[in-house]
């Protein structure tokens, strides 16, 4: 009867801690419709710091704080980087279709109505969170061996309060052996789909994202729809999500499609990929053949703010690189394909000139 | 001192509400919703949805609760009475302990799973005696 009683206390004791924070999360207790090929705005909550979704990954030493994807000097970059590009950001999406609306505009209107789009873009531009991967969940809650063989099939109990946010649900499993456990991560998932769902998210793990369908989509070129699906579909910080953006991520580098992503708002969590792993070169080269050389520099000054300690940051510092000098020092120092950087680089300032000099 | 309180209101007033099972589904397919009601007819008028239990499992093999455990306790505070099979639930979900029913079947299935192996070596005791004297 003790663990009886514990297991009641356990119950009482999580209400109690429960209300204290019930007000903050109010706002995201309620699911925000969104469709699927449309960005949903606002994952994050315009005003509402994200607060345990955004991992604070603190270094070992107290003085050197890692940046995280969060900070706002590297979502300044990022958003620079991406671009907005207003006529693919509002491309036709396929939907039920209606006869088109023509406006007859003065200029000062024409300047309105395109203040304003550049403000929805800015919406849609939003980038979804980058976490780390959650750790699994393998909470035992009471182990009642009396029950063992009188089940068959285990009972999955759901708490459907309306007032608590997801994450804070009890989702709880009684096993056919009688252990009582909190649910795994896609129980729970899958629970708070089925009794609370969230438009474009299905309950079962849709078939796109088997392998050799997100092949199929890749060669179509439709990155932009996986990672959009994907986003969809599962959260942040699970498995499936971190995988497939992270593969998602990896074809674009192996083919150079970066310009897919260019004024989506996966281009910020792609360029922060590259920049962990290292691997901007391709990025890079990409950039500065499209004369984008402002975001070049800006992602190599990215680069520098996360991995301070490298050879190419202790250099630039030294030199106080700006612009082209800040990337020939990087392409000289840790680039993998440094002599690809520094040729393109040279066709660029050779075009350049002989562009200035023709006008 | 005996709380004869909720056995004199029952007796006198018949106005609790009670926590119970109204079942709802189709034919060899039951479905039951938690409700809390007055003394109506099973599937008649409630007062609240309190949750879902559907006993038959789903693809990955699980029976569905759903507790609204908020308003359960809201209503209990109220002073509802609960089923016998809502209180198991409850009691094999962790919120409430569990029910004594469930141990006591619990415990009746091994008593008679023992008498069945027990049965069982007899018979083969007996039948080896048997080939023996033959």
């Amino acid at each position: 009867m003790a663990t009886h009683r514990v297991s009641l206390l356990l119950w009482n004791l999580h209400a109690g801690s429960r209300g204290a924070e019930r007000v903050y999360f109010r706002a995201r207790a309620r699911p925000r419709p969104d469709y699927l090929f449309q960005p949903l705005p606002g994952v994050c909550g315009a005003g509402t710091p994200c607060r345990g979704l955004c991992s604070e990954a603190e270094s070992g030493s107290p003085k050197i704080k890692k940046p995280t994807f969060m900070d706002e000097e590297v979502q300044s970059i990022l958003i620079k980087m991406t671009g907005l590009d207003l006529l693919k950001i509002f491309k036709p999406a396929i939907r039920e279709t209606k006869p088109p609306t023509y406006k007859l505009m003065t200029q000062a209107q024409l300047e309105e109505a395109t203040r304003q789009a550049i403000e929805a873009a800015k919406v849609r531009l939003k980038m979804p969170p980058v976490l780390e991967e959650r750790t699994p969940i393998n909470d035992v809650l009471a182990e009642d061996k009396i029950l063992e063989g009188t089940e068959t099939v285990k009972y999955v109990f759901t708490d459907i309060s309306y007032s608590i946010p997801h994450r804070e649900r009890f989702i709880v499993v009684r096993e056919p052996s009688g252990t009582l456990r909190k649910a795994s991560w896609e129980e729970r998932d899958r629970m708070i789909q089925i009794y609370f769902p969230k438009e474009g998210r299905r309950v079962l793990t849709p078939v796109i994202f088997r392998e050799e369908n997100l092949q199929t989509m890749y060669s179509q070129d439709r990155h932009v729809d996986v990672l959009n699906l994907c986003v969809a579909q599962f959260e942040p910080d699970s498995a499936d999500y971190i995988k497939i953006h992270h593969q998602t991520y990896e074809d674009i580098d192996k083919y150079g499609k970066y310009d897919l992503l260019r004024s989506t708002r996966h281009f910020g969590g792609m360029a922060w990929y590259f920049v962990n792993k290292k691997k901007i070169d391709g990025l890079l080269i990409d950039q500065i053949q499209r004369d984008l050389v402002d975001d070049a520099a800006s992602l190599v000054q990215l680069y520098h703010i996360l991995h301070p300690d490298g050879q190419s940051a202790q250099e630039a510092k030294e030199q106080a690189a700006e612009g082209l000098q800040l990337i020939k020092v990087f392409a000289k120092t840790e680039a993998q394909k440094g002599a690809y950087i520094e040729l393109t680089l040279q066709a660029y300032q050779e075009a350049f000139i002989s562009s200035s000099a023709a006008s | 001192m005996v709380q004869l309180t909720t056995v004199l209101c029952k007796a006198y007033h018949g106005g609790h509400l009670t926590i119970c099972l109204a079942l709802s589904g189709c034919t060899n397919r039951p479905f039951y919703h938690i409700m809390a009601a007055h003394k109506c007819p099973r599937d008649g008028r409630f007062v609240e949805q309190l949750g879902s239990y559907d006993p038959m499992p789903n693809s990955h093999g699980e029976k569905l609760v759903a507790l609204n455990l908020d308003r359960i306790q809201h209503w209990i505070g109220c002073g509802a009475h609960i089923t016998k099979p809502v209180e198991e639930l409850l009691g094999l979900s962790g919120f409430f302990p569990l029910h004594p029913i469930v141990i006591t079947n619990a415990e009746r299935l091994r008593w008679k799973q023992a008498q069945e192996v027990l049965l069982a070596a007899q018979k083969t005791d007996t039948e080896a005696t048997e080939t023996k004297e033959n």
